[in-house]
C-alpha cells in the first residue's frame, strides 16, 4: 500500500473511532429514537409502535436506543445542539421523555420542532392541560396514586388529611420512598407541601423559586413530616425507589403506599401483588402527576419521518393502547379514546393533572433530607 | 551492539509499551480528577478572573449533616472489613488443608458470588432477608419471632458488602495460604506445636502481607460504594457513595460533590499507599 494512502485510511480509521462506539450515519429511513424512559416503555414501542407504523410506512424502520437515563439524554441534546449550531445532522431523530428546556437557550434558538406549527393531523386531539411547551409533544401520562391492599385497609382516605389520620392511627402500615429516588415519594412530600400551603398548586411555578420565597412554606411542612415520621415503616424508615416500596406492599410488610399509576397498574396485572391490591386517587386534590412527551432536532436527518411518527403517537389508536397496555393517561382528550375505555376510567380519569415544577425539587429535597430525615433516632 | 546500547533498546522498547495504557489513564483519569480537585480550591470570580478558597472544605468539615455521613462511611467500611476477615480466614485455612469434595463444593459456594451482579444480589437480599422475607418465614417456621429485618438499617449494606467482597478476599488469602510450606508446617508439628500454636507462630506471620492487601483493596472497594448502601441501607446517615451521587445529581451542586469526592479520594488514598507499599515491598523481602 503507498504511503499516502496508508495515512488517508488511517485518517478515516481514526475519524470513525472518534465518532463513537455505535458508528452510525442517518440511513434515510432508519429513524434514531432514543429514550429516557424504562424498558416498560421501549417494550411497548417494540410491540406497539414500532409494528404499527412501520407497516404503514413501508421503507422506514425504528430504531429504538435506551438513551441511559437523564445525563445519557442531557449528553444526546447536547450533540443536537452542537450540530445545530454546525448545521449538520445530528443523528438523533427523536429523544423520548425529554423536555426541549435543555441544553439552556436551545428551545429559543429553534432547535427543536414546534409540533404547533408542524402540521400534525392529530394535533388538535392533544389535551390542553398537559401541554408544557409547544415543542414537546405530550403522549403518555401518569400520576401519584394511593397503593394499598384492600383486605387490610377497608376505607381508603379520599383527603390528605385523612391519609395523614390514617397513617397515624395504623403506625409501621405506611411507606413513601427517598424523594430522590423515587418520584412517588417526592409527590408525596410535595402533595403535603400543597396541604400546609392551603392546596395552592399556583403557589408554586417553574420560575418562581427563591430561597426566600420558598423558606416559610417549607418550613410549615417540616413538622407535618416529622409528626407522621414514628407511624411510617419500621418507626421511620423510607425506602430506596418506586420499585422497593412496591416491594414492601408486595410482601405484606406494608399495607399502603404511594406509586406511579403505570407501575402500580402494571403490577397488578402482572400478579406481583397480592389479589386484593387496589389503587385510589385523594379526591381533595389530587397527588402531582406528569407527562412524558417526545421531542424532534429541528435539524433531524429523517425529521419529516420523525414528525409522521409523532402524528402516529397521538393518533387514538396509539393512544387506546397507551392507556390498555402501558397503564398510562393518553395525551389526548379522553373524548377521542374508545367509547369501553371512557366508561372505565370515568372515575379516575383526572379534569387535571397537577404538576410540580422541577425547579423547586433540588432544594427540597436536600433539605428533606437534612430536616426530616436526620431525625431518626436508633 | 554493546550491551549498553542493548538495554537502552529494550529500555525504549518497554517504555512504548506502556505508553498506551499510560497515555489512557492520564487522559481518561488523571486529567479529569485533577481539574474536578483543582476546581473544589479554585473558583471563578465575578467578572473574570479566578479566586482560590478553602470554603466548601470548610462547610464540610463544619457541616454535622456531612459530618455524620463520613462518620457512618468509615463505620461501614471497618465492620464489614472485620467481619468479611472473620468470615473468609476459616474458610480459607479449611481449604489450604482439606482436599476432596465438600472442599470444592465449598470453594464453588465462597466464589458463586463474583458472577451475581450487584443490583440482583440487592434485590435478592431485600426479598430474602427483607420485611416478611423468606428468612423471616423459616425462622418462624421453627418458632423464632422476633426477627427485626436488617433492611434499611446499618446492618443491611454491611451484609451486602460481606456478601460482595466475599470472593476475592477469600482468593487473595488462599493465595497467601499456598505460600506456606508444608514442611515448615511439619517441621513445628514434630517439634510438639499445637494447632493454635502453629496458627499463631507460622501462618499468620506468613499471611500479614496478604491481609494487608484485602483490607488495602476492600476498603477501597466498601468506602465508596454507591449501590448497596442506597439500596439496603438506611435513609440517614448515607455513606459517602449515595451522599456524592445524592449531591451532584439530585441537589445539583458539583462544588459540593467534588469537594465530598476529594475527601473520599484523600481517605481512600491512604488505603492505597498501604496497598502500594505493601506489594513493593514484597520482591525486595524476596530478594533478601
Amino acid at each position: 500500500m503507498l504511503r499516502r494512502d496508508f495515512l488517508k485510511y488511517s485518517a478515516a480509521g481514526a475519524g470513525l473511532l472518534l465518532a463513537g462506539p455505535r458508528v452510525a450515519f442517518a440511513a434515510p429511513g432508519v429513524l434514531d429514537i432514543f429514550f429516557n424512559s424504562d424498558t416498560n416503555v421501549i417494550d411497548f414501542w417494540t410491540q406497539v409502535v414500532k409494528p404499527g407504523f412501520e407497516a404503514a410506512n413501508s421503507g422506514v424502520s425504528l430504531n429504538l436506543v435506551p438513551g441511559g437515563g437523564g445525563s445519557g439524554i442531557n449528553t444526546l441534546a447536547d450533540r443536537a445542539y452542537a450540530a445545530f449550531q454546525a448545521k449538520k445532522d445530528p443523528q438523533v431523530d427523536m429523544l423520548e421523555a425529554a423536555t426541549p428546556f435543555y441544553p439552556a437557550g436551545s428551545l429559543e434558538a429553534g432547535l427543536w420542532v414546534d409540533f404547533a406549527k408542524a402540521g400534525l393531523g392529530n394535533y388538535e386531539k392533544v389535551n390542553p392541560v398537559v401541554v408544557q411547551s409547544p415543542a414537546l409533544l405530550p403522549y403518555r401520562g401518569s400520576q401519584v396514586v394511593l397503593m394499598y391492599n384492600s383486605a387490610v385497609v377497608k376505607e381508603v382516605p379520599t383527603t390528605f388529611a385523612g391519609l395523614v389520620e390514617w397513617i397515624k392511627a395504623n403506625p409501621g402500615q405506611f411507606a413513601y420512598s427517598r424523594p430522590d429516588l423515587g418520584d412517588s415519594g417526592a409527590c408525596f412530600i410535595e402533595r403535603a407541601l400543597q396541604e400546609v400551603t392551603g392546596q395552592k398548586p399556583e403557589l408554586f411555578l417553574p420560575d418562581n423559586y427563591t430561597d426566600d420565597y420558598a423558606k416559610p412554606m417549607f418550613e410549615k411542612l417540616w413538622p407535618l413530616l416529622k409528626d407522621i415520621q414514628p407511624a411510617l415503616f419500621n418507626g421511620g424508615e423510607y425506602t430506596s425507589g418506586n420499585t422497593a416500596s412496591i416491594q414492601l406492599l408486595a410482601s405484606g410488610a406494608v399495607a399502603m403506599t404511594v406509586a406511579w399509576s403505570d407501575m402500580a397498574l402494571q403490577a397488578m396485572s402482572q400478579g406481583v401483588v397480592p389479589d386484593t391490591t387496589a389503587v385510589a386517587q385523594l379526591q381533595d386534590l389530587a397527588f402531582t402527576g406528569g407527562f412524558s412527551g417526545v421531542i424532534v432536532p429541528s435539524v433531524a436527518g429523517n425529521r419529516d419521518i420523525a414528525l409522521k411518527l409523532s402524528d402516529y403517537l397521538i393518533s387514538p389508536e396509539v393512544q387506546n393502547h397507551v392507556v390498555t397496555d402501558l397503564g398510562g393517561f393518553p395525551g389526548i382528550k379522553w373524548e377521542f379514546l374508545s367509547k369501553e375505555l371512557q366508561e372505565k376510567f370515568a372515575k379516575v380519569a383526572p379534569k387535571s393533572i397537577p404538576i410540580f415544577p422541577s425547579t423547586w425539587e433540588p432544594s427540597l429535597f436536600e433539605a428533606w433530607y437534612r430536616n426530616v430525615a436526620s431525625d431518626l433516632k436508633r | 551492539m554493546s550491551a549498553t546500547a542493548m538495554s537502552l533498546r529494550n529500555g525504549w522498547r518497554g517504555l512504548a509499551f506502556i505508553a498506551i495504557p499510560v497515555m489512557a489513564i492520564t487522559i481518561f483519569l488523571f486529567y479529569p480528577a485533577a481539574l474536578s480537585i483543582i476546581g473544589t480550591l479554585v473558583h471563578p470570580k465575578d467578572g473574570g478572573g479566578y479566586t482560590f478558597s478553602l470554603q466548601s472544605y470548610v462547610f464540610f468539615f463544619t457541616d454535622g449533616y456531612s459530618l455524620a455521613n463520613l462518620a457512618r462511611t468509615l463505620w461501614t467500611t471497618v465492620v464489614t472489613l472485620i467481619l468479611l476477615i472473620a468470615v473468609t480466614l476459616p474458610i480459607a485455612l479449611y481449604m489450604r488443608f482439606t482436599k476432596g469434595p465438600l472442599a470444592t463444593v465449598i470453594q464453588a459456594l465462597a466464589l458463586f458470588p463474583m458472577f451475581v451482579p450487584g443490583i440482583i444480589i440487592c434485590y435478592a437480599l431485600i426479598r430474602y432477608m427483607g420485611p416478611n422475607g423468606w428468612l423471616q418465614s423459616l425462622l418462624s417456621l421453627v418458632g423464632f419471632h422476633h426477627y427485626a429485618s436488617p433492611h434499611l438499617t446499618p446492618w443491611g449494606p454491611v451484609i451486602g458488602l460481606m456478601w460482595d467482597g466475599m470472593p476475592l478476599t477469600l482468593l487473595i488469602l488462599i493465595s497467601g495460604l499456598s505460600n506456606i510450606s508444608n514442611a515448615s508446617i511439619e517441621a513445628a508439628r514434630d517439634v510438639g506445636a499445637g494447632r493454635l500454636r502453629i496458627l499463631v507462630s507460622i501462618i499468620t506471620p506468613e499471611i500479614t502481607h496478604s491481609l494487608l492487601i484485602v483490607s488495602a483493596l476492600n476498603f477501597l472497594g466498601i468506602f465508596g460504594q454507591a449501590l448497596m448502601p442506597f439500596m439496603l441501607g438506611p435513609t440517614n446517615p448515607e455513606m459517602m457513595g449515595p451522599f456524592m451521587l445524592r449531591t451532584f445529581s439530585s441537589v445539583r451542586d458539583p462544588l459540593q460533590a467534588s469537594t465530598q469526592a476529594t475527601i473520599t479520594f484523600l481517605i481512600c488514598s491512604l488505603a492505597g499507599v498501604a496497598y502500594v507499599r505493601s506489594i513493593a515491598r514484597r520482591p525486595q523481602e524476596d530478594r533478601k
